[in-house]
């Protein structure tokens, strides 16, 4: 990638040279780069119309065309959004790509967004985010834009934080086994231990599979066994190059700590075969006693929902034990396709102007009021029920209140739990970099990954000891490693 | 000879020669049916034939790169994709449990549908009849990740690996170990041992019942005097079905035998929602390791998942046309 981005930057250089030479000789000819002057970055035509394509915006029944409406009320832009069905968002992405008509702004996670900005599909937003005057720029987090530049370049402007998993105990089960939370690896397996003997049916740990397969980072649950291992390709900073994370003595480590646990009974027995959901019910059922899941406003819907089976049920979110780290995923980024006609004029008026700290910031945040939320007369705001279910109340119309990343003043007071999980989780976390991508790390990387699975399972099932599997793994793997690694450490 | 015969008043047929209406003519003559034939033929020829341009990807480079660059696919790789494809052990083992799977499941389907149809073709009350198609028929309309769900629900080994504890089981594997068939709980979706017949099992269940619609259809067909004759002659249920039943619904199970034999190659959703990292060496089908390289990937290669899908359809028609001409040369007639 950072050959192709060198290329790039060069050949980008020589047209810049190139333009300039054109314009310097006093020739008439039209500018056929896409660049956008700095006069348009700083004040870009009003787009009559934007085109989105969202996965996580509030759903058509709950009032979607509302936050639409509201938007046009406000800016006098018209808002067409697409949502897609959830399981299939990215296929409908990559098609729209392929369409040639791409929406002209797209949700677009981590995993995702290097391999879009690599193909040059997306339109580079670095100067137009450096120039800005929106206020946008001076409460935002800058750590969360830095987070998705590549090789310097911004191609997408971050929705929120990028959150991740953070492991919650069952606390009543440790108040009554009379333990503390525990704060290093031996303690953990002692509680997963003492869960383990309340009895017939009792889950210690559950888990959906060993390994994170469609989204980086791979490792991001079952942190307390991975510890400081990844299944990835990592930069070894004594070498300077990238190794096989998969292959090295810290990984064969943490496979002997899943294949221990897991043949003690301390993990699922059904890890392989779960579905998130899966786990979710299960915890909810009132099984399991120690579940790895995403921090924030999942703290809260866990807990009530737990409650539910069992009304004494708490569930606390952990300090990470001093062997592991929870990571915090790059952000969800929105990008500006390059096909859009007027992208500085999109950047001012939907992206810029979702993240105002104001009108925007609560029209994407909370939604509309009297529809998603209501001001009182005493003057506090609350939220109001879904359309579709007015039991549960509006957690956001699109970007995640509690993980917000420009400094505002938001009205809505969301539960305790929220905050006090994030806090936990900021606390022991550490940042995840963007995947690596080349072309030849999309040619190899599926088939790659299948094998890390196979071997993973079984040698945690006790298909295979964990020398067995790893010597399985160097047989079938090395091609694709070998591949990878020539290339990622190639340019360098 | 022509004097005479007009003289004597008789007609020479061989004479005659009956004139042709030119095309045109005919076309004009029928044209309301060549016209309410146009829908048909435009979609046929949209949804069909017009894709079938696509097919000169697999001999090219084509992602979203060739795409955002405008400079469209890249023809100078040759046959590339197919010697990536052919050189990749995970395709070559898609491939065989693909066939493995499809044509096993398709001989189970054959048999299950036509010996459940005999029975149902032998229920004398109406409403028994129509109860028993109902329930059989259910099953079809269920999406497959809820037979998924269904299944990992009545197959579950518990949540304790140790096995110890069973009172997390499933159904199936409580009923075994109550009977004392099995010691220990038995994880049959994540075993290579087992998947395989599970799948089969849950396929059965979901499609058998809809597969027998074609021979209820085809068995009300059958003359009634025929059973009649075999009765007076002496033949028995079980002959009856043999020499009677069975010759008359030859002709309907090839032809659903050779139509499904086309789909063979398409097989997905049943095992895309059943299969895990356990049982990939005898679960991985050929759309799925498509979708992973393919769909699932962030830099999607169409050049390459179009090779795959070229190589399926030369398969299916590989398939198809020697079973067709199997058909002729045992039969004397096939469906083609």
């Amino acid at each position: 990638m950072k050959k192709n981005f060198a290329r790039k930057a060069a050949a980008l250089s020589l047209s810049i040279v190139m333009v300039s030479g054109i314009a310097a000789c006093g020739g008439g000819s039209s500018d056929s780069t896409t660049t956008t002057d700095s006069a348009d970055l700083a004040n870009p035509e009003k787009p009559e119309e934007i085109t989105v394509m969202m996965d996580t915006i509030i759903t058509a029944e709950n009032g979607q065309q509302d936050v639409a409406d509201k938007y046009e009320e406000n800016t006098g832009i018209k808002l067409s959004i697409e949502q897609p069905d959830h399981n299939n968002y990215y296929e409908k992405v990559t098609l729209s790509f392929a369409s040639g008509t791409p929406a002209n702004v797209i949700e677009v996670g981590s995993t995702y967004y290097p391999e879009f900005a690599n193909t040059g599909v997306l339109w580079d937003m670095t100067d137009a985010w450096d120039q800005t005057t929106e206020n946008c720029k001076n409460i935002i987090d800058e750590d969360y834009v830095d987070a998705l530049r590549i090789d310097g370049r911004l191609y997408g402007f971050p929705m929120a934080k990028g959150n991740g998993t953070i492991t919650y105990v069952r606390q009543d089960w440790l108040d009554e086994a009379g333990l503390a939370l525990p704060t290093n690896y031996d303690e953990f397996i002692n509680m997963l231990r003492t869960f383990k003997q309340r009895g017939e049916g009792t889950i210690p740990y559950t888990a959906a599979g060993f390994m994170n397969n469609n989204e980086t980072p791979y490792e991001i649950y079952l942190r307390e066994f991975y510890q400081d291992a990844s299944p990835d390709f990592v930069y070894d900073e004594a070498s300077g190059q990238y190794i096989d994370g998969f292959a090295q003595e810290n990984f064969k480590e943490a496979l002997q700590r899943m294949r221990d646990a897991y043949q003690e009974g301390l993990i699922d027995a059904e890890i392989v075969t779960n579905k998130t959901s899966t786990c979710r019910d299960k915890l909810y059922s009132g099984l399991v006693g120690v579940m790895n899941y995403w921090a924030g406003s999942w703290a809260q819907k866990l807990e009530d929902s737990v409650q539910n089976a069992d009304p004494n049920a708490k569930l606390t979110a952990m300090p990470a034990i001093e062997e592991c780290n929870y990571i915090e995923r790059v952000p969800t980024a929105m990008v500006i396709t390059a096909a859009a006609d007027n992208p500085a004029g999109i950047f001012k008026y939907f992206i810029m102007y979702s993240h105002d700290g104001g009108e925007g910031q609560m029209l994407f945040t909370h939604g509309v009021e009297g529809k998603h939320y209501e001001v009182k007369e005493d003057g506090t705001t609350v939220a109001l029920g879904y359309y579709s279910n007015p039991e549960t109340l509006v957690e956001k119309s699109f970007y995640a209140p509690e993980l917000s990343i420009t400094e505002w003043d938001d009205p809505i007071q969301l539960d305790e739990r929220i905050y006090s999980s994030l806090e936990t989780f900021e606390a022991d976390r550490v940042f995840a970099s963007l995947p690596l991508t080349s072309d030849v790390i999309s040619e190899n990387l599926a088939n790659l990954n299948t094998v890390k699975g196979e071997v993973l399972a079984n040698v945690v099932h006790g298909n295979m000891s964990v020398d067995e599997g790893l010597e399985d793994y160097q047989t079938r793997a090395s091609g694709y490693v070998d591949a990878i690694l020539a290339d990622l450490n190639g340019g360098e | 000879m022509a004097d005479e015969s007009k003289t004597t008043g008789t007609i020479d047929y061989d004479s005659i020669v009956i004139k042709k209406p030119s095309l045109w003519v005919r076309a004009y003559k029928y044209r309301y049916f060549y016209i309410m034939s146009l829908p048909v033929l435009a979609v046929l020829f949209v949804f069909h034939y017009w894709p079938m341009l696509g097919i000169r990807y697999a001999f090219s480079e084509y992602g979203l790169r060739q795409i955002a660059t405008g400079q469209g696919p890249d023809y100078s790789v040759g046959l590339a994709n197919f010697e990536r494809l052919f050189s990749d052990s995970f395709f070559l083992q898609s491939l065989k449990n693909t066939l493995i799977l499809s044509l096993v499941n398709l001989a189970l389907s054959m048999v299950c549908s036509v010996v459940i149809a005999l029975m149902i073709n032998e229920i004398q009350h109406a409403w028994g009849k129509k109860f028993v198609q109902t329930v059989l028929y259910l099953p079809h309309f269920l999406s497959w990740v809820v037979v998924a769900s269904i299944f990992t629900l009545l197959l579950s080994a518990g949540a304790d690996s140790t096995g110890a504890d069973s009172t997390t089981v499933g159904f199936i594997n409580a009923i075994l170990l109550k009977v004392g068939i099995i010691d220990e709980p038995v994880a049959f979706l994540s075993s290579t041992e087992t998947w395989r017949g599970v799948w089969y099992i849950a396929n059965r269940w979901k499609e058998t019942g809809w597969g027998t619609i074609i021979y209820l259809a085809a068995l009300s067909g059958i003359s009634p005097d025929l059973y009649e004759a075999a009765e007076i002659d002496g033949a028995g249920r079980l002959k009856q079905t043999w020499y009677i039943t069975l010759p008359s619904l030859t002709n309907t199970i090839l032809v659903v035998f050779i139509l499904n034999l086309a789909k063979v190659m398409n097989v997905f959703e049943s095992v895309f929602v059943f299969y895990n990292d356990l049982v990939y060496a005898v679960s991985d089908v050929i759309q799925c390791y498509t979708y992973r390289v393919g769909l699932a990937s962030a830099a999607p290669d169409y050049g390459y998942s179009t090779a795959i899908g070229l190589f399926k359809s030369v398969v299916s028609l590989i398939l198809v046309t020697a079973s067709d001409i199997v058909s002729k040369k045992i039969r004397g007639q096939g469906i083609v």
